[in-house]
């Protein structure tokens, strides 16, 4: 029996190398970055988490909990180079050891006014009762916070907040939220599954099967059946390419994977501008230039603030100084040409002390790229998308999980939605930390009670589609370079879709938009080698981020109103009447269809958001 | 001005070092280049990269042998301070290369999993009511908590050069410091005896991670700082304890260094044994004489005040 059983392995093992060495799609592996249980498609995951920024890893470690949950952390690069990295401020939640007299209730209010009303507030109050315990919890995982004399972390207080609930690490905030929870992650022996890009979410007939995703190291495509899924793949700034702050890798692959599995992408149009980046590349100059007393100045050398904002000035919130800025270059006050005409910031008058110990990075950042000495001349800025609020459709906040079943979302991919039309500045680390631990209890949850309802077949199926993909996108000699259509995407979405909008504008955003898709078809990647294919993954993401831009600009065509991030020239004024909704954008075969879901309102009757 | 990079290639088995010409823009980084020469000469060329703002890590390359974050040096800098304008990128030292400039890190996370990092809190402390720690107890180490992962330290670590295997990444000791120096901890001895076993005192103190660091973070000096730590703890049973109170024990005795004695002090009698050829070979050469009698410091008494005050000023 047991030379038969060896007998039929053998052969059936010499005929996948012979398929193998034959369809040339196998290559050795290097090195442990993936489970060997992976390679071999054996494994099975209860949870299987997309994404190792703030909310992967946080709900990894929740998940870890139950030693009877296999789970582990899919990246597309190493855990530790996420878009949380770069948040600076700090993490809100009400503890009320800085300032007694703060309640969750202020938290929760301050929230869904800052997000223009846009907020569920189920949602928000959820949020706002549970925050403050996600900074406890971090300071015992070893998070290394700022103290105050009576030996607990110091919060300081951030704009749009009405008490000090920040909690944090100098301005490096997200950098040791980060490390904090990879140590852990470590210690802790929670599985990598790193560089590997993901592909595709399999669902066949509402039934979550598993993950595609590509071994960068060896180009192999890996099938990965798990229970559960949670997505935690980060936002979608990279739609306006170099007018972002963002990092190269906030593509929207989450969104973008949920889309094509029939999960709808909530609120997509609204989009965080930050006014202060810089012309050349779009790299945030910090909030601290413009509460330092820095000048906004047009080509003229005039403050142009006082005709936008004659009494707060240049302090006006990041909204309304976006579109003052924005104004003054389309009207022609800018200076320089295209996506990098930008107006002024001054920085002379302030002396050069404060400068030097105040203003340290943004005097080393202007320098740097600029080539300006800002204690000398002004450094020319412009806008800069900084956060995407809207993503994937949650429809329960308190397991995080989606339409479909198995399914979860958290972090800035996803939208619960706490941040409404515009977020506040100390509530997106809260919110990977308090949703992603939130995630990791809602799916290890699901994926006891029902099980793995997957179809193999379906998983093979998709691997092997990709496998024929990389192999004819990676073979064409001709074509649109990738980066040539990177390039028009962004152009498109800051000029058709960005700081301002417009419908007939957006209508041609979207028809340049949708001609691009058509171009992607046949684009051009330039690298045929498996091994560590980045041209690949920059066509994966590419794909991605123009589907994200198809729904941005759906959104915004469909949102005839202006609302926290979202501004219609035609229609300038907030429309509660009609849009105290959230859009609802699903993709049915090619298809985008745009529907409407009413906000839940609470406690806090809508009013003008005034500051 | 046409700048040269010769950038160091690896795909899968194949080496070579190929020549890219850029114009040289204002503000151009590293990975501007890079970058550009991605995009509009080769889009086979492949590197790391996200932030592009120091924080994150992904981009660090060695540039005419010195590890920079790609996304923070200029072009334009590192023409003038090499005086050339031509460059030779290459991939971190001391990793092994995946690709291109890419590198591969999972033994790097390996070795960092020996000094079980992360806080192990005290007792007193939960996760519902987090922990207590005065602000001079935050400033003995929250400087070492702003590390990157960048790398860019160990890529010119001499010691791990000549074998990282009895050694540990620099900026696994920066971990290892914060760890060990972190008032919140039950127990620091937990995460130092792991980090003595792991290496600790056989780093060569060529102070390269130091000089390496982009953001300024001094990793030989978080080594000093657990070397010391040894001896507050009292973990001083190991070869590099042994050696640095020998030393100190020859200094306060005689204010002079008895070569003769050191490895039987520092190794203990029998590892000293073994080493009684290399004795051998420097008698020969007269350069130890078992029979010189050390003689006392005619300073002695001066010495041993330095001693003392050194002792206080810590």
């Amino acid at each position: 029996m047991a030379e038969q059983i060896s007998r039929r392995t053998f052969i059936k093992a010499g005929v996948a190398v012979g398929a193998a060495v034959a369809a040339g799609t196998y290559f050795e592996w290097q090195g442990n970055n993936i489970p060997a249980a992976v390679q071999k498609g054996t494994a099975l995951y209860d949870v299987l988490i997309i994404g190792s920024g703030g909310a992967g890893m946080r709900a990894a470690l929740e998940a870890a909990k139950d030693k009877n949950i296999k789970v582990a952390i899919m990246t597309k690069l190493i855990p530790t180079r996420s878009a949380t990295t770069m948040a600076q401020g700090g993490m809100n939640g009400c503890t009320g050891v800085t300032d007694s007299k703060d309640t969750p209730e202020s938290h929760a209010f301050d929230t869904v006014k800052g997000g223009d009303y846009l907020c569920d507030q189920d949602a928000v109050e959820y949020f706002a009762e549970n925050a403050g315990k996600i900074i406890y919890e971090m300071d015992y995982y070893g998070y290394p916070y700022h103290r105050q004399e009576d030996g607990s972390f110091h919060q300081r207080k951030m704009g749009g907040s009405s008490h000090a609930r920040a909690a944090y690490y100098a301005d490096e905030s997200g950098l040791a939220t980060v490390h904090t929870l990879f140590e852990q992650c470590l210690e802790q022996n929670v599985e990598m599954i790193s560089e590997c890009q993901m592909l595709e979410i399999v669902v066949k007939d509402e039934k979550l099967s598993g993950v595609i995703a590509v071994d960068m190291r060896s180009g192999n495509i890996v099938s990965v059946p798990a229970k559960t899924v949670i997505v935690a793949t980060g936002g979608y700034g990279r739609a306006y390419w170099i007018r972002t702050t963002n990092p190269y890798s906030s593509t929207g692959d989450g969104i973008a994977a949920c889309l094509n599995i029939g999960v709808p992408f909530k609120d997509p149009e609204m989009v965080q501008f930050h006014p202060t980046g810089l012309a050349i590349n779009g790299v945030l100059l910090s909030e601290s230039s413009r509460s330092e007393g820095a000048y906004l100045l047009n080509k003229n050398g005039e403050r142009f603030m006082k005709k936008y904002a004659p009494d707060k000035m240049e302090l006006a919130t990041r909204d309304i100084v976006a579109r003052s800025i924005e104004t003054e270059i389309s009207e022609g006050r800018g200076i320089g040409e295209g996506l990098n005409a930008a107006v002024y910031l001054d920085f002379r008058h302030i002396p050069k002390e404060i400068i030097k110990e105040r203003l340290g990075q943004v005097y080393d950042l202007s320098l740097r790229f600029e080539g300006v000495d800002i204690t000398e001349k002004p450094v020319p800025i412009r806008c800069s998308c900084h956060y995407s609020m809207g993503g994937i459709d949650v429809i329960d906040y308190k397991t995080c999980a989606t339409k479909v079943p198995g399914v979860f979302a958290a972090g800035e991919c996803s939208c619960v939605s706490i941040h409404g039309a515009n977020r506040l500045g100390a509530n997106s680390l809260s919110e990977v930390l308090m949703f992603g631990k939130t995630a990791g209890i809602g799916a290890p949850a699901y994926a006891k009670k029902v099980g793995y309802v997957g179809d193999k077949e379906a998983l093979n199926a998709a691997l092997a589609k990709w496998n024929k993909t990389f192999e004819e996108v990676t073979a064409r000699t001709s074509g649109p370079r990738v980066v040539e259509l990177r390039d028009k995407m962004a152009a498109s979405m800051w000029f058709k879709a960005g700081v301002y909008r417009e419908e007939n504008q957006l209508q041609e955003g979207l028809k340049e938009i949708d001609d691009l898709i058509k171009e992607y078809k046949i684009c051009y990647v330039g690298d045929a080698s498996r091994n560590y294919n980045t041209a690949f993954m920059n066509y994966i993401e590419l794909g991605n981020l123009l589907l994200v831009s198809k729904a941005i600009i759906m959104g915004a065509i469909a949102r005839k109103e202006s609302r926290g991030g979202h501004s219609r020239k035609d229609f300038p004024k907030r429309d509660d009447k009609n849009f105290l909704k959230h859009t609802i954008i699903s993709k049915v075969g090619d298809e985008f269809k745009t529907e409407y879901r009413d906000v839940v309102i609470t406690k806090f009757k809508p009013a003008e958001r005034t500051y | 001005m046409a700048i040269t990079l010769n950038i160091h290639r690896t795909v899968a088995d194949k080496k070579w070092v190929q020549e890219y010409k850029v114009e040289l823009k204002k503000g151009m980084t590293i990975l501007e280049a890079l970058n550009e020469i991605k995009a509009m000469q080769d889009p086979t060329l492949s590197f790391t990269a996200s932030c592009r703002s120091s924080i994150c890590g992904a981009c660090a390359v060695r540039v005419n042998g010195n590890a920079e974050l790609a996304c923070e040096v200029l072009v334009e800098d590192l023409v003038k301070r090499y005086k050339s304008e031509t460059l030779t990128v290459e991939p971190l030292g001391n990793f092994k290369v995946l690709r291109d400039l890419i590198v591969d890190w999972d033994p790097k996370f390996d070795r960092m999993k020996k000094i079980k990092p992360s806080l192990h809190p005290k007792k007193e402390f939960s996760p519902e009511k987090g922990c207590k720690q005065s602000i001079a107890d935050f400033k003995k180490y929250d400087e070492y908590a702003g590390c990157i992962l960048c790398g860019a330290c160990v890529s010119e670590c001499n010691k791990s050069t000549v074998d990282e295997k009895d050694f540990l990444d620099p900026f696994t000791f920066v971990k290892a410091a914060k760890l060990v120096l972190d008032s919140r901890s039950r127990d620091p001895k937990e995460h130092l005896q792991a980090v003595i076993d792991a290496g600790l005192w056989k780093c060569m103190k060529c102070q390269e991670c130091t000089a390496n660091c982009p953001k300024g973070l001094k990793p030989a000096e978080a080594i000093e700082k657990l070397h010391e730590a040894t001896f507050k703890l009292g973990l001083t049973s190991s070869v590099g304890a042994n050696h640095a109170k020998a030393l100190y024990d020859d200094i306060y005795n005689t204010g002079r260094l008895d070569e003769s004695k050191l490895s039987i002090q520092s190794e203990g009698l029998v590892a000293a044994a073994l080493r009684a050829p290399f004795a051998m070979r420097l008698m020969k050469t007269g350069k130890l004489d078992p029979f010189e009698k050390v003689p006392v410091n005619p300073e002695i008494n001066k010495i041993r005040d330095i001693l003392k005050n050194a002792k206080e000023a810590e």
